[in-house]
Protein backbone atom coordinates (compact mmCIF):
# COMPACT_ATOMS: atom_id res chain seq x y z
CA UNK A 1 0.00 0.00 0.00
CA UNK A 2 2.74 2.39 1.01
CA UNK A 3 4.72 1.37 -2.09
CA UNK A 4 1.76 2.11 -4.32
CA UNK A 5 1.38 5.54 -2.80
CA UNK A 6 5.06 6.24 -3.24
CA UNK A 7 4.85 5.04 -6.85
CA UNK A 8 1.89 7.30 -7.57
CA UNK A 9 3.64 10.24 -5.99
CA UNK A 10 6.70 9.56 -8.09
CA UNK A 11 4.53 9.39 -11.19
CA UNK A 12 2.90 12.67 -10.31
CA UNK A 13 6.28 14.29 -9.85
CA UNK A 14 7.52 12.87 -13.16
CA UNK A 15 4.46 14.25 -14.97
CA UNK A 16 4.86 17.59 -13.23
CA UNK A 17 8.50 17.75 -14.17
CA UNK A 18 7.72 16.81 -17.75
CA UNK A 19 5.03 19.50 -18.05
CA UNK A 20 7.32 22.06 -16.45
CA UNK A 21 10.17 21.20 -18.80
CA UNK A 22 7.86 21.41 -21.81
CA UNK A 23 6.57 24.77 -20.63
CA UNK A 24 10.07 26.08 -20.13
CA UNK A 25 11.03 24.73 -23.52
CA UNK A 26 8.10 26.55 -25.06
CA UNK A 27 9.17 29.66 -23.24
CA UNK A 28 12.70 29.29 -24.52
CA UNK A 29 11.65 28.91 -28.15
CA UNK A 30 12.86 31.68 -30.45
CA UNK A 31 10.26 34.00 -31.87
CA UNK A 32 10.54 32.45 -35.32
CA UNK A 33 9.34 29.13 -33.88
CA UNK A 34 7.05 30.49 -31.17
CA UNK A 35 4.76 32.36 -33.53
CA UNK A 36 4.05 29.43 -35.87
CA UNK A 37 3.21 27.22 -32.90
CA UNK A 38 0.80 29.78 -31.45
CA UNK A 39 -0.68 30.52 -34.86
CA UNK A 40 -1.26 26.83 -35.54
CA UNK A 41 -3.08 26.46 -32.23
CA UNK A 42 -5.20 29.55 -32.83
CA UNK A 43 -6.18 28.43 -36.31
CA UNK A 44 -7.03 24.85 -35.33
CA UNK A 45 -8.71 23.81 -32.09
CA UNK A 46 -8.65 27.26 -30.55
CA UNK A 47 -10.46 28.91 -33.47
CA UNK A 48 -13.91 28.75 -31.81
CA UNK A 49 -12.55 30.32 -28.61
CA UNK A 50 -10.77 33.04 -30.58
CA UNK A 51 -13.99 33.74 -32.44
CA UNK A 52 -15.89 33.96 -29.15
CA UNK A 53 -13.36 36.37 -27.72
CA UNK A 54 -13.38 38.49 -30.84
CA UNK A 55 -17.15 38.80 -30.76
CA UNK A 56 -17.15 39.61 -27.08
CA UNK A 57 -14.62 42.38 -27.56
CA UNK A 58 -16.65 43.78 -30.42
CA UNK A 59 -19.70 43.68 -28.19
CA UNK A 60 -17.83 45.55 -25.50
CA UNK A 61 -16.69 48.18 -27.98
CA UNK A 62 -20.26 48.56 -29.16
CA UNK A 63 -21.43 48.99 -25.58
CA UNK A 64 -18.75 51.60 -24.93
CA UNK A 65 -19.56 53.43 -28.13
CA UNK A 66 -23.30 53.28 -27.56
CA UNK A 67 -23.32 56.27 -25.21
CA UNK A 68 -21.26 58.38 -27.57
CA UNK A 69 -23.43 57.35 -30.50
CA UNK A 70 -26.55 58.13 -28.56
CA UNK A 71 -25.18 61.53 -27.58
CA UNK A 72 -24.30 62.22 -31.21
CA UNK A 73 -27.74 61.09 -32.30
CA UNK A 74 -29.35 63.34 -29.73
CA UNK A 75 -27.29 66.28 -30.92
CA UNK A 76 -28.26 65.63 -34.51
CA UNK A 77 -31.91 65.31 -33.58
CA UNK A 78 -31.72 68.56 -31.67
CA UNK A 79 -30.04 70.29 -34.60
CA UNK A 80 -32.65 68.90 -36.95
CA UNK A 81 -35.40 70.19 -34.70
CA UNK A 82 -33.79 73.61 -34.59
CA UNK A 83 -33.19 73.71 -38.32
CA UNK A 84 -36.85 74.13 -39.17
CA UNK A 85 -37.37 77.05 -36.82
CA UNK A 86 -34.09 78.62 -37.94
CA UNK A 87 -35.13 78.38 -41.56
CA UNK A 88 -38.48 79.92 -40.75
CA UNK A 89 -36.81 82.68 -38.76
CA UNK A 90 -34.36 83.32 -41.59
CA UNK A 91 -37.25 83.55 -44.01
CA UNK A 92 -39.07 86.00 -41.76
CA UNK A 93 -35.99 88.15 -41.26
CA UNK A 94 -35.26 88.09 -44.98
CA UNK A 95 -38.75 89.35 -45.65
CA UNK A 96 -38.39 92.04 -43.01
CA UNK A 97 -35.12 93.14 -44.56
CA UNK A 98 -36.80 93.20 -47.96
CA UNK A 99 -39.62 95.31 -46.58
CA UNK A 100 -37.12 97.67 -44.98
CA UNK A 101 -35.27 98.12 -48.25
CA UNK A 102 -38.54 98.96 -49.99
CA UNK A 103 -39.73 101.40 -47.35
CA UNK A 104 -36.19 102.83 -47.24
CA UNK A 105 -36.69 105.26 -44.36
CA UNK A 106 -38.99 106.32 -41.60
CA UNK A 107 -39.51 103.01 -39.86
CA UNK A 108 -38.39 101.39 -36.64
CA UNK A 109 -37.71 97.65 -36.61
CA UNK A 110 -38.98 95.92 -33.50
CA UNK A 111 -39.49 92.52 -32.01
CA UNK A 112 -43.04 91.51 -31.14
CA UNK A 113 -43.24 89.92 -27.71
CA UNK A 114 -46.34 87.82 -27.36
CA UNK A 115 -47.92 87.60 -23.97
CA UNK A 116 -49.54 84.53 -22.60
CA UNK A 117 -52.37 86.27 -20.85
CA UNK A 118 -56.06 86.52 -21.60
CA UNK A 119 -55.68 89.17 -24.28
CA UNK A 120 -52.53 87.85 -25.87
CA UNK A 121 -54.21 87.30 -29.21
CA UNK A 122 -55.25 90.92 -29.58
CA UNK A 123 -52.31 92.88 -28.23
CA UNK A 124 -48.55 92.63 -28.38
CA UNK A 125 -45.55 94.28 -26.76
CA UNK A 126 -43.03 95.85 -29.13
CA UNK A 127 -39.36 96.21 -28.27
CA UNK A 128 -39.10 99.84 -29.45
CA UNK A 129 -40.47 102.93 -27.76
CA UNK A 130 -40.54 106.69 -27.93
CA UNK A 131 -36.76 106.94 -27.81
CA UNK A 132 -36.65 105.19 -31.17
CA UNK A 133 -39.27 107.53 -32.63
CA UNK A 134 -42.37 105.48 -31.99
CA UNK A 135 -45.48 107.49 -31.19
CA UNK A 136 -49.07 106.63 -30.44
CA UNK A 137 -51.11 105.49 -33.45
CA UNK A 138 -47.98 104.53 -35.34
CA UNK A 139 -48.88 101.77 -37.80
CA UNK A 140 -47.29 98.36 -37.25
CA UNK A 141 -46.66 96.35 -40.39
CA UNK A 142 -45.01 93.11 -41.40
CA UNK A 143 -43.67 91.97 -44.75
CA UNK A 144 -47.02 90.34 -45.43
CA UNK A 145 -49.08 93.40 -44.61
CA UNK A 146 -51.01 95.06 -41.84
CA UNK A 147 -50.40 94.00 -38.24
CA UNK A 148 -51.88 96.63 -35.93
CA UNK A 149 -51.36 100.03 -34.43
CA UNK A 150 -49.42 101.33 -31.42
CA UNK A 151 -51.74 102.40 -28.62
CA UNK A 152 -49.34 102.97 -25.72
CA UNK A 153 -45.77 104.17 -25.86
CA UNK A 154 -43.04 103.88 -23.25
CA UNK A 155 -39.49 105.12 -23.66
CA UNK A 156 -38.08 101.72 -24.48
CA UNK A 157 -41.09 99.70 -25.50
CA UNK A 158 -44.59 100.10 -26.75
CA UNK A 159 -47.91 98.34 -26.71
CA UNK A 160 -49.72 97.61 -29.93
CA UNK A 161 -53.26 96.64 -30.74
CA UNK A 162 -53.39 93.86 -33.32
CA UNK A 163 -56.02 93.75 -36.02
CA UNK A 164 -57.70 90.99 -34.05
CA UNK A 165 -58.62 93.50 -31.35
CA UNK A 166 -62.38 94.21 -31.20
CA UNK A 167 -61.73 97.97 -31.33
CA UNK A 168 -59.47 97.85 -34.34
CA UNK A 169 -60.68 99.42 -37.57
CA UNK A 170 -58.97 100.31 -40.81
CA UNK A 171 -60.35 101.85 -43.95
CA UNK A 172 -59.71 99.42 -46.81
CA UNK A 173 -60.34 99.16 -50.51
CA UNK A 174 -59.66 97.10 -53.54
CA UNK A 175 -56.42 98.12 -55.29
CA UNK A 176 -58.30 99.57 -58.25
CA UNK A 177 -60.38 101.73 -55.94
CA UNK A 178 -63.73 100.36 -56.98
CA UNK A 179 -64.73 99.08 -53.56
CA UNK A 180 -64.22 100.66 -50.19
CA UNK A 181 -65.11 99.49 -46.73
CA UNK A 182 -64.09 99.27 -43.13
CA UNK A 183 -62.03 96.25 -42.13
CA UNK A 184 -62.31 94.81 -38.66
CA UNK A 185 -61.89 91.48 -36.95
CA UNK A 186 -64.56 88.92 -37.68
CA UNK A 187 -65.41 88.03 -34.11
CA UNK A 188 -68.40 85.81 -34.66
CA UNK A 189 -68.42 82.29 -35.97
CA UNK A 190 -66.14 79.33 -35.51
CA UNK A 191 -63.04 81.20 -36.63
CA UNK A 192 -63.10 83.21 -33.40
CA UNK A 193 -61.51 86.43 -34.60
CA UNK A 194 -58.91 85.03 -36.98
CA UNK A 195 -60.64 86.36 -40.08
CA UNK A 196 -61.40 89.92 -41.14
CA UNK A 197 -64.69 91.48 -42.16
CA UNK A 198 -64.81 94.18 -44.80
CA UNK A 199 -68.01 96.01 -43.93
CA UNK A 200 -69.86 98.80 -45.64
CA UNK A 201 -68.82 97.96 -49.19
CA UNK A 202 -71.21 99.72 -51.61
CA UNK A 203 -73.81 97.39 -52.97
CA UNK A 204 -72.77 98.07 -56.55
CA UNK A 205 -69.21 96.99 -55.89
CA UNK A 206 -68.65 93.26 -56.03
CA UNK A 207 -65.44 91.57 -55.06
CA UNK A 208 -64.41 88.16 -56.35
CA UNK A 209 -62.89 85.58 -54.05
CA UNK A 210 -59.12 85.98 -54.00
CA UNK A 211 -59.19 89.71 -54.61
CA UNK A 212 -56.64 91.67 -52.64
CA UNK A 213 -57.78 94.30 -50.17
CA UNK A 214 -55.42 97.07 -49.09
CA UNK A 215 -55.60 100.02 -46.77
CA UNK A 216 -57.16 103.05 -48.40
CA UNK A 217 -55.16 105.75 -46.64
CA UNK A 218 -58.23 107.50 -45.37
CA UNK A 219 -58.28 108.51 -41.74
CA UNK A 220 -54.70 109.63 -41.41
CA UNK A 221 -53.45 106.64 -39.46
CA UNK A 222 -52.75 104.12 -42.17
CA UNK A 223 -50.98 104.96 -45.38
CA UNK A 224 -52.49 103.71 -48.60
CA UNK A 225 -51.63 100.35 -50.09
CA UNK A 226 -50.84 98.10 -47.15
CA UNK A 227 -52.29 94.60 -47.74
CA UNK A 228 -55.08 93.80 -45.33
CA UNK A 229 -56.22 90.45 -46.70
CA UNK A 230 -57.82 88.61 -49.57
CA UNK A 231 -61.50 88.09 -50.16
CA UNK A 232 -62.87 84.71 -49.17
CA UNK A 233 -66.58 85.19 -49.69
CA UNK A 234 -69.44 87.55 -49.16
CA UNK A 235 -71.34 87.08 -45.96
CA UNK A 236 -74.94 87.98 -45.34
CA UNK A 237 -75.65 90.68 -42.80
CA UNK A 238 -78.68 92.67 -41.77
CA UNK A 239 -77.40 95.69 -43.63
CA UNK A 240 -79.29 95.70 -46.88
CA UNK A 241 -77.60 98.73 -48.33
CA UNK A 242 -74.04 97.48 -48.29
CA UNK A 243 -72.09 94.31 -48.71
CA UNK A 244 -69.88 92.62 -46.20
CA UNK A 245 -67.02 90.39 -47.23
CA UNK A 246 -65.00 87.91 -45.27
CA UNK A 247 -61.26 88.30 -45.76
CA UNK A 248 -58.35 85.98 -45.12
CA UNK A 249 -55.89 88.19 -43.23
CA UNK A 250 -52.56 88.98 -44.79
CA UNK A 251 -50.86 88.54 -41.42
CA UNK A 252 -51.49 85.82 -38.89
CA UNK A 253 -51.03 87.43 -35.49
CA UNK A 254 -49.54 84.29 -34.01
CA UNK A 255 -46.73 84.38 -36.59
CA UNK A 256 -45.71 87.96 -35.95
CA UNK A 257 -42.26 88.20 -34.40
CA UNK A 258 -40.38 90.88 -36.32
CA UNK A 259 -42.31 93.99 -37.36
CA UNK A 260 -41.79 97.50 -38.64
CA UNK A 261 -43.27 100.50 -36.87
CA UNK A 262 -43.85 103.39 -39.26
CA UNK A 263 -42.96 106.83 -37.95
CA UNK A 264 -45.43 109.64 -38.35
CA UNK A 265 -43.21 111.59 -40.72
CA UNK A 266 -43.07 108.58 -43.03
CA UNK A 267 -46.84 108.38 -43.28
CA UNK A 268 -47.05 111.69 -45.04
CA UNK A 269 -44.88 110.37 -47.88
CA UNK A 270 -47.08 107.34 -48.37
CA UNK A 271 -46.14 103.76 -49.11
CA UNK A 272 -47.13 103.64 -52.73
CA UNK A 273 -45.47 100.81 -54.58
CA UNK A 274 -44.03 99.04 -51.55
CA UNK A 275 -46.34 96.07 -51.92
CA UNK A 276 -47.81 96.71 -55.36
CA UNK A 277 -44.38 96.69 -56.99
CA UNK A 278 -44.51 92.94 -56.95
CA UNK A 279 -47.40 92.89 -59.35
CA UNK A 280 -45.86 95.66 -61.37
CA UNK A 281 -42.59 93.83 -61.66
CA UNK A 282 -44.35 90.74 -62.88
CA UNK A 283 -46.35 92.71 -65.40
CA UNK A 284 -43.23 94.50 -66.59
CA UNK A 285 -41.42 91.24 -67.07
CA UNK A 286 -44.32 89.85 -69.07
CA UNK A 287 -44.47 92.96 -71.18
CA UNK A 288 -40.78 92.67 -71.97
CA UNK A 289 -41.21 89.09 -73.07
CA UNK A 290 -44.26 89.84 -75.20
CA UNK A 291 -42.73 92.89 -76.83
CA UNK A 292 -39.60 90.90 -77.58
CA UNK A 293 -41.67 88.29 -79.35
CA UNK A 294 -43.58 90.95 -81.30
CA UNK A 295 -40.42 92.68 -82.46
CA UNK A 296 -38.91 89.42 -83.67
CA UNK A 297 -42.08 88.49 -85.51
CA UNK A 298 -42.28 91.91 -87.14
CA UNK A 299 -38.68 91.73 -88.29
CA UNK A 300 -39.24 88.28 -89.78
CA UNK A 301 -42.30 89.43 -91.72
CA UNK A 302 -40.49 92.49 -93.06
CA UNK A 303 -37.56 90.35 -94.22
CA UNK A 304 -39.91 87.94 -95.98
CA UNK A 305 -41.69 90.78 -97.75
CA UNK A 306 -38.44 92.31 -98.94
CA UNK A 307 -37.21 88.93 -100.21
CA UNK A 308 -40.45 88.46 -102.11
CA UNK A 309 -40.13 91.93 -103.69
CA UNK A 310 -36.60 91.15 -104.88
CA UNK A 311 -37.71 87.88 -106.42
CA UNK A 312 -40.58 89.60 -108.16
CA UNK A 313 -38.25 92.23 -109.59
CA UNK A 314 -35.91 89.55 -110.93
CA UNK A 315 -38.80 87.69 -112.48
CA UNK A 316 -40.08 90.83 -114.07
CA UNK A 317 -36.70 91.60 -115.58
CA UNK A 318 -36.56 88.11 -117.08
CA UNK A 319 -40.01 88.50 -118.60
CA UNK A 320 -41.54 85.84 -116.48
CA UNK A 321 -44.49 86.38 -114.30
CA UNK A 322 -43.82 87.53 -110.91
CA UNK A 323 -43.88 84.83 -108.37
CA UNK A 324 -47.26 84.58 -106.93
CA UNK A 325 -48.27 87.86 -108.51
CA UNK A 326 -49.88 86.96 -111.85
CA UNK A 327 -53.34 87.84 -112.95
CA UNK A 328 -55.55 86.44 -115.74
CA UNK A 329 -54.29 88.89 -118.37
CA UNK A 330 -50.74 87.83 -118.02
CA UNK A 331 -49.58 91.34 -117.42
CA UNK A 332 -47.14 91.72 -114.74
CA UNK A 333 -48.52 93.25 -111.71
CA UNK A 334 -46.70 95.41 -109.42
CA UNK A 335 -46.70 93.73 -106.18
CA UNK A 336 -46.09 95.94 -103.31
CA UNK A 337 -44.75 94.44 -100.20
CA UNK A 338 -47.46 93.44 -97.96
CA UNK A 339 -48.03 95.78 -95.18
CA UNK A 340 -46.45 94.39 -92.17
CA UNK A 341 -49.15 93.34 -89.81
CA UNK A 342 -48.57 95.10 -86.60
CA UNK A 343 -49.22 92.80 -83.79
CA UNK A 344 -50.92 94.55 -81.03
CA UNK A 345 -49.30 94.10 -77.75
CA UNK A 346 -51.59 92.44 -75.31
CA UNK A 347 -53.69 94.80 -73.30
CA UNK A 348 -52.13 95.79 -70.05
CA UNK A 349 -53.16 93.61 -67.25
CA UNK A 350 -55.48 95.77 -65.28
CA UNK A 351 -56.95 92.97 -63.33
CA UNK A 352 -56.04 93.26 -59.70
CA UNK A 353 -53.38 90.71 -59.18
CA UNK A 354 -52.76 88.80 -56.07
CA UNK A 355 -49.06 88.74 -56.60
CA UNK A 356 -48.35 90.60 -53.39
CA UNK A 357 -48.52 87.32 -51.70
CA UNK A 358 -45.73 86.37 -49.40
CA UNK A 359 -44.11 83.92 -51.75
CA UNK A 360 -43.58 86.49 -54.50
CA UNK A 361 -41.97 89.20 -52.47
CA UNK A 362 -38.36 87.99 -52.80
CA UNK A 363 -38.78 87.71 -56.58
CA UNK A 364 -39.77 91.33 -56.72
CA UNK A 365 -36.58 92.36 -55.03
CA UNK A 366 -34.40 90.69 -57.59
CA UNK A 367 -36.25 92.05 -60.60
CA UNK A 368 -36.55 95.58 -59.39
CA UNK A 369 -32.81 95.88 -58.95
CA UNK A 370 -32.12 95.48 -62.64
CA UNK A 371 -30.97 98.72 -64.26
CA UNK A 372 -33.50 100.34 -66.45
CA UNK A 373 -36.39 98.44 -65.01
CA UNK A 374 -39.48 100.52 -64.57
CA UNK A 375 -41.81 99.77 -61.81
CA UNK B 1 -15.95 9.95 -9.12
CA UNK B 2 -18.59 8.11 -11.09
CA UNK B 3 -19.47 8.71 -14.74
CA UNK B 4 -22.25 11.22 -14.01
CA UNK B 5 -20.02 13.26 -11.76
CA UNK B 6 -17.28 13.24 -14.37
CA UNK B 7 -19.64 14.44 -17.08
CA UNK B 8 -20.95 17.20 -14.85
CA UNK B 9 -17.42 18.23 -13.96
CA UNK B 10 -16.43 18.33 -17.64
CA UNK B 11 -19.51 20.44 -18.45
CA UNK B 12 -18.66 22.84 -15.64
CA UNK B 13 -15.09 22.99 -16.85
CA UNK B 14 -16.19 23.86 -20.38
CA UNK B 15 -18.61 26.47 -19.08
CA UNK B 16 -15.77 28.20 -17.23
CA UNK B 17 -13.54 28.08 -20.30
CA UNK B 18 -16.26 29.58 -22.47
CA UNK B 19 -16.93 32.27 -19.86
CA UNK B 20 -13.25 33.16 -19.95
CA UNK B 21 -13.46 33.97 -23.64
CA UNK B 22 -16.87 35.65 -23.59
CA UNK B 23 -17.71 37.34 -20.30
CA UNK B 24 -14.17 38.40 -19.43
CA UNK B 25 -13.47 40.39 -22.64
CA UNK B 26 -17.03 41.72 -22.55
CA UNK B 27 -16.51 43.23 -19.11
CA UNK B 28 -12.97 44.39 -19.83
CA UNK B 29 -12.10 45.21 -16.23
CA UNK B 30 -8.64 46.43 -15.27
CA UNK B 31 -8.44 43.66 -12.65
CA UNK B 32 -10.22 40.88 -14.52
CA UNK B 33 -11.46 37.59 -13.15
CA UNK B 34 -9.73 34.47 -14.47
CA UNK B 35 -12.19 31.75 -15.34
CA UNK B 36 -9.40 29.48 -16.60
CA UNK B 37 -7.90 29.40 -13.11
CA UNK B 38 -11.33 28.63 -11.66
CA UNK B 39 -11.80 25.82 -14.19
CA UNK B 40 -8.37 24.46 -13.39
CA UNK B 41 -8.90 24.57 -9.63
CA UNK B 42 -12.33 22.94 -9.87
CA UNK B 43 -10.88 20.20 -12.05
CA UNK B 44 -7.73 19.81 -9.98
CA UNK B 45 -9.55 18.91 -6.78
CA UNK B 46 -11.26 16.06 -8.59
CA UNK B 47 -8.25 14.41 -10.22
CA UNK B 48 -4.79 13.22 -9.38
CA UNK B 49 -1.95 15.77 -9.21
CA UNK B 50 -0.39 14.45 -12.39
CA UNK B 51 -3.65 14.81 -14.27
CA UNK B 52 -4.13 18.27 -12.81
CA UNK B 53 -0.64 19.18 -13.97
CA UNK B 54 -1.46 18.05 -17.52
CA UNK B 55 -4.75 19.95 -17.48
CA UNK B 56 -2.93 23.03 -16.25
CA UNK B 57 -0.29 22.65 -18.93
CA UNK B 58 -2.92 22.43 -21.66
CA UNK B 59 -4.93 25.35 -20.31
CA UNK B 60 -1.74 27.38 -20.02
CA UNK B 61 -0.81 26.66 -23.60
CA UNK B 62 -4.31 27.68 -24.68
CA UNK B 63 -4.06 30.99 -22.91
CA UNK B 64 -0.50 31.51 -24.13
CA UNK B 65 -1.45 30.92 -27.73
CA UNK B 66 -3.36 34.20 -27.70
CA UNK B 67 -0.24 35.98 -26.44
CA UNK B 68 2.62 34.33 -28.31
CA UNK B 69 5.28 36.46 -26.62
CA UNK B 70 4.43 34.74 -23.33
CA UNK B 71 4.21 31.22 -24.76
CA UNK B 72 5.19 28.82 -22.00
CA UNK B 73 4.81 31.22 -19.08
CA UNK B 74 1.13 30.53 -18.60
CA UNK B 75 1.67 26.81 -19.16
CA UNK B 76 4.34 26.64 -16.45
CA UNK B 77 2.28 28.69 -13.99
CA UNK B 78 -0.90 26.70 -14.56
CA UNK B 79 0.95 23.40 -14.34
CA UNK B 80 2.27 24.41 -10.95
CA UNK B 81 -1.06 25.77 -9.72
CA UNK B 82 -2.95 22.69 -10.91
CA UNK B 83 -0.49 20.29 -9.33
CA UNK B 84 -0.44 22.24 -6.07
CA UNK B 85 -4.22 22.53 -5.92
CA UNK B 86 -4.67 18.82 -6.47
CA UNK B 87 -1.96 18.04 -3.94
CA UNK B 88 -3.52 20.29 -1.30
CA UNK B 89 -7.16 19.53 -2.06
CA UNK B 90 -7.70 17.74 1.21
CA UNK B 91 -6.66 20.89 3.02
CA UNK B 92 -8.52 23.52 1.09
CA UNK B 93 -11.51 22.21 -0.76
CA UNK B 94 -13.80 21.67 2.14
CA UNK B 95 -17.45 22.54 2.02
CA UNK B 96 -16.77 26.05 3.18
CA UNK B 97 -17.26 29.05 0.95
CA UNK B 98 -14.66 31.16 2.72
CA UNK B 99 -12.05 28.46 2.37
CA UNK B 100 -12.99 28.01 -1.25
CA UNK B 101 -12.67 31.75 -1.81
CA UNK B 102 -9.24 31.74 -0.23
CA UNK B 103 -8.34 28.74 -2.40
CA UNK B 104 -9.33 30.63 -5.54
CA UNK B 105 -7.58 33.78 -4.36
CA UNK B 106 -4.37 31.96 -3.62
CA UNK B 107 -4.47 30.02 -6.88
CA UNK B 108 -4.91 33.12 -8.99
CA UNK B 109 -2.29 35.10 -7.11
CA UNK B 110 0.30 32.35 -7.33
CA UNK B 111 -0.45 31.99 -11.01
CA UNK B 112 0.06 35.71 -11.58
CA UNK B 113 3.29 35.77 -9.63
CA UNK B 114 4.75 32.90 -11.61
CA UNK B 115 3.37 34.16 -14.89
CA UNK B 116 4.75 37.69 -14.64
CA UNK B 117 8.09 36.53 -13.36
CA UNK B 118 8.53 33.95 -16.10
CA UNK B 119 7.12 36.20 -18.79
CA UNK B 120 9.75 38.91 -18.00
CA UNK B 121 7.74 41.57 -19.80
CA UNK B 122 7.18 43.77 -16.76
CA UNK B 123 10.09 44.93 -14.63
CA UNK B 124 10.92 47.01 -11.59
CA UNK B 125 8.28 49.12 -9.91
CA UNK B 126 5.73 48.18 -12.51
CA UNK B 127 6.22 44.52 -11.67
CA UNK B 128 5.88 45.20 -7.95
CA UNK B 129 2.75 47.22 -8.60
CA UNK B 130 1.36 44.46 -10.76
CA UNK B 131 2.10 41.70 -8.24
CA UNK B 132 1.07 43.60 -5.12
CA UNK B 133 -1.83 45.63 -6.39
CA UNK B 134 -3.43 44.44 -9.58
CA UNK B 135 -2.81 40.74 -9.11
CA UNK B 136 -4.37 40.63 -5.62
CA UNK B 137 -7.29 42.67 -6.93
CA UNK B 138 -7.70 40.32 -9.83
CA UNK B 139 -7.37 37.36 -7.46
CA UNK B 140 -10.02 38.82 -5.19
CA UNK B 141 -12.39 39.34 -8.11
CA UNK B 142 -11.68 35.81 -9.30
CA UNK B 143 -12.36 34.45 -5.82
CA UNK B 144 -15.62 36.35 -5.56
CA UNK B 145 -16.78 35.22 -8.96
CA UNK B 146 -15.65 31.68 -8.21
CA UNK B 147 -17.64 31.54 -4.99
CA UNK B 148 -20.66 32.99 -6.77
CA UNK B 149 -20.40 30.40 -9.53
CA UNK B 150 -19.94 27.64 -7.01
CA UNK B 151 -23.11 28.77 -5.34
CA UNK B 152 -24.97 28.94 -8.63
CA UNK B 153 -23.59 25.69 -10.02
CA UNK B 154 -23.78 23.72 -6.80
CA UNK B 155 -26.27 21.19 -8.24
CA UNK B 156 -23.88 20.58 -11.10
CA UNK B 157 -20.73 20.32 -8.99
CA UNK B 158 -21.98 18.29 -6.03
CA UNK B 159 -21.32 14.57 -6.17
CA UNK B 160 -24.42 12.58 -7.04
CA UNK B 161 -25.99 10.60 -4.18
CA UNK B 162 -24.95 7.01 -4.09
Amino acid sequence: MARAIRSNTRLDLIVLATCAVLALAARALPNTMRDPVATTMRRSFLAPLVLLQERSEKGRQSLLAADAKQARLDSLSLDAMKAGSLEAENERLRKVIGLGSRIRWGFVPAEALHGRGIRDETTVILSAGSRAGVSRLSPVIAPEGLVGVVDQVDPTMSHAMLWTHPDFRVSAMSPDGTAFGIAQAHLTGATGGYLIELRGVPFRATLKPGALIVSSGWGGVWPRGIPVGTVLQEIKTTEGWARTYLLRPAVNPADVYSVMILRRDRLAKGLEGVWQSVAQADAAAQRIVVSGDSAARTAALAEAAARRAVLDSIARANGTPALGATDSTGAPRVVAPRPVPVRRPPPPDTTPRDTTRRDTIPRRDTISQRPGMTR
Amino acid sequence: MNMGGAIRAIISFLIFVVLHYTLRPLLGWRAPMDFLILALLLAAVRVRPSTAAVIGFILGLISDSLAPDALGAGALAMTTVGFGASYLKAVFFADNLVLNAFFFFLGKWVFDIMYFIVEQRVHGVELVQQLLLWSPLSAAVTAAVGVLLLFIMRPLLEPSPA
